[in-house]
């Protein structure tokens, strides 16, 4: 049983380091490092307290804002989606990605407080 | 039937009682009155001087510096104003020695007597003609009053037509006029059954004294019925009290009027002296006058009946007052009777000395006073016990002597009543129940003291209780300690009225320690004040926590440098070109906006500053990206 789960996690390990494109890889290490954060800050409100909660909440939103995007930055770039953005090149993906973040942040350092 | 021969015996009953003047124009009112008309020197007017001459020679004065009033009439007389000219005419024939010139005022009074003239003016004229003794033309002016009265039907017009009349020559005939007196009459309200009232003082007191002097030339009684008369005379002596001059002289000469007529004189009845009755004073002093307090000659009177105001009982009648050297007063021992401490109501009836009829005199047999018969009262049987409540057992009972104060002291606690028994008795010994009987309870030391009322039991014996444990929660304030106890009686009959200090009782209250009520404080004391209070911030977490978790959120940025470089993120591809270098510089000066924001800048700066480092890093970045979207291709 346990032998299996390793041989379908190895599996799925190998596929992703030889099939998936590194650009992707790079966007999912970005996504991994927005969770990563998300998750901290949730321990840490969740061990110490809400308090204060605007700031707690704008980092927090930041972190799922940011995740969101860079998810949907992923979905328009990979190469297996490319019928379903047709015309959206990747540097214009990129483009949007970096506008709509700038505008998430503004949002979020007006509610920081 | 029977009841109709009732309802005609109460309503003669009820006329019968109205018939007596309620009041006189006494010695002291006749005095103020007096001094009222001389304070009109200097005088303001004629009228005035006029009002004050006849006032003062209607009440039988002296004019002070008549001479003085003489000329004051002459240089002050308005000849064109024959209201003037009357006021003056009439005021020098009342000082008498004192000659009036008409001079200009001739023609005045020529036109006063026309028949375009009003009847007052009219009346002025007559009377200036007869106070100067100028002949009267009947004739014409009983034309020119027919005339006037045809335009004017007032009370007062038709009043100053008696006036008119009563001046005329003997051979005219003033019968038509003397009739007018029972229309005037009848125009006057009835108030109370008691005052007959007209609109002012002014028309009662000229229709009084006109009809009258009317009824006396042709001598005949005025159409005015007896009851009438008195309702008039209770009417302008409800005016007495007056302040002016005018007035002072329309009451004075109406009240003249009623005194010195021949037909209807109205007698007042009124009580003299005190209406206080006991041994030492046991005389009812009635005065009986006209309503100038002028003496009607030798009376007999007597009291029909006394009777008791509260019991109703007849205690005598016919009995006689005996005459005394006033002519005027009459009195009577009542004490004779033996009356009981109390009110009394005497009904009067007077009559002409020696049985000599005298139909002028109106109301001799309706007067009426009140008298109360006095007395000293004397306590007796006084006895205050201490008596347990549960049990009635009494503990302590102790005597008192009015007036001494009894020596001993009693103590009291809230297991027990205090229980004050007395008996109160007039001077035959009789037993008598007092008006107000009051035990006063007198705290020595806060000086705080509670009054009760004593009541009287079936045997008219007093007997008063107090509850110590009751009326120690509502009147004490449980307030233990040395009490003094007073017994207070007092009655409009009791002569000697008296506050007896009786004991001193201990009351023994329990300790409620303070009441509620001392501890609140005053609503009117000052409250604390209000201070506004910020929200006080949360706790915080330890420092070493917090900068634990911010090094731990800076664990993933690590993570990711590390990931990237293992990934090999294509670095090397980077063109140092301008769009390249003012695309990552332009993401970056963002960011630094974005801190400055939070550290300090206000929204509309930020926006300012965004919207040039934007459009910057727009451009760029567009040019950057197209020409890798281009190279790629």
């Amino acid at each position: 049983m346990s032998a299996n789960i390793v041989t379908v996690l190895r599996k799925f390990y190998d596929e992703y380091t030889t099939k998936t494109p590194r650009k992707l890889k790079i966007i999912d290490a970005y996504l991994a490092y927005i969770m990563f954060t998300g998750i901290i800050q949730f321990v840490y409100c969740a061990l110490v307290g809400t308090f204060p909660f605007n700031s707690f909440l704008s980092g927090f939103i930041s972190c799922v804002g940011s995740f969101i995007l860079g998810v949907c930055l992923r979905l328009q770039v990979n190469p297996a989606n490319k019928s379903g953005f047709h015309g959206v090149s990747n540097e214009r993906a990129f483009a949007d990605f970096i506008f709509a973040s700038i505008i998430l942040h503004l949002v979020v350092m007006n509610f920081i407080g | 039937m029977n009841v109709g021969i009732f309802f005609a015996v109460a309503t003669l009953l009820a006329s019968c009682l109205a018939l007596s003047p309620t009041d006189t124009l006494s010695l002291d009112d006749q005095a103020r009155l007096k001094q009222l008309f001389e304070q009109a020197i200097p005088f303001q007017s004629v009228g005035h001087a006029h009002y004050a001459i006849l006032g003062l020679s209607t009440l039988g004065a002296t004019i002070p510096k008549a001479q003085d009033a003489c000329s004051y009439l002459k240089s002050n007389i308005d000849t064109s104003d024959i209201q003037s000219i009357y006021h003056a005419a009439s005021a020098a024939k009342a000082l008498g020695n004192c000659k009036i010139a008409l001079g200009a005022g001739q023609e005045t009074l020529t036109a006063s007597l026309s028949e375009s003239a009003e009847v007052a003016d009219l009346f002025f004229a007559v009377s200036t003609q007869s106070a100067l003794g100028l002949p009267i033309k009947s004739a014409e002016v009983v034309k020119a009053l027919d005339t006037g009265l045809k335009r004017d039907d007032s009370i007062l017009g038709t009043s100053y037509a008696l006036h008119i009349a009563s001046q005329l020559s003997k051979e005219t005939n003033v019968d038509k006029y003397f009739e007018l007196i029972e229309d005037i009459v009848a125009q006057a309200d009835t108030i109370d059954d008691k005052y007959l009232q007209f609109d002012n003082l002014q028309q009662a007191s000229v229709f009084v004294t006109g009809a009258y002097t009317l009824a006396t030339k042709v001598n005949k009684k005025p159409l005015i019925t007896d009851e009438q008369a008195v309702q008039l005379a209770n009417y302008i002596l409800t005016r007495k009290a007056t302040q002016t001059i005018r007035n002072a002289y329309l009451v004075v000469a109406a009240l003249k009027s009623f005194s010195g007529n021949t037909f209807q004189v109205p007698v007042a009845f009124s009580l003299s002296g005190s209406m206080a009755i006991s041994k030492e004073e046991p005389f009812v002093k009635v005065g009986v006058s006209d309503v100038m307090s002028k003496s009607l000659g030798k009376l007999t009177v007597k009291a029909s009946s006394v009777v008791g105001r509260e019991d109703d009982k007849t205690l005598a009648s016919n009995q006689a007052f005996a005459a005394t050297k006033d002519e005027t007063i009459y009195q009577l021992d009542l004490m004779k009777s033996k009356p009981s401490p109390g009110f009394y109501i005497i009904q009067l009836a007077a009559a002409a000395a020696g049985g000599k009829p005298a139909p002028h005199l109106i109301g001799l047999t309706d007067g009426e006073v009140t008298v109360k018969v006095t007395t000293q009262v004397s306590i007796s049987n006084v006895e205050i016990s201490v008596v347990d409540r549960e049990q009635s057992i009494t503990a302590k009972t102790v005597k008192a002597t009015f007036p001494t104060k009894s020596k001993s002291t009693l103590d009291a606690d809230v297991h027990q009543n205090v229980v004050i028994k007395f008996t109160l008795a007039d001077k035959s010994g009789a037993v008598l129940q007092a008006h107000q009987t009051f035990i006063r309870v007198f705290n020595v030391k806060s000086n705080q003291e509670v009054t009760f009322t004593a009541d009287s039991d079936s045997s008219d014996a007093y007997k008063f209780t107090l509850d110590i444990a009751e009326s120690g929660k509502d009147f004490f304030n449980q307030q233990s300690g040395k009490y003094t106890v007073d017994l207070i009686v007092g009655d409009a009959i009791i002569q000697n009225p008296f506050i007896w200090n009786v004991i001193d009782i201990n009351l023994k209250f329990p300790d409620v320690g303070q009441t509620d009520e001392d501890d609140k404080p005053s609503q009117y004391s000052k409250k604390p004040n209000l201070e506004h209070m910020f929200r006080v911030p949360e706790k915080r977490p330890p420092v070493a926590v917090s900068t634990a978790f911010t090094g731990l959120v800076l664990v993933p940025l690590a993570m990711l440098v590390i990931l990237w470089i293992k990934l090999g993120a294509n670095i090397k591809n980077f063109s140092f070109s301008l769009s390249a270098l003012g695309f990552h510089g332009g993401l970056g000066a963002i960011f630094g906006l974005l801190y400055c924001y939070w550290a300090y800048l206000t929204m509309f700066a930020t926006l300012r500053y965004l919207a040039a480092i934007g459009i910057f890093t727009f451009l760029c970045g567009n040019r950057l990206l197209r020409s890798i979207a281009e190279t790629k291709n």
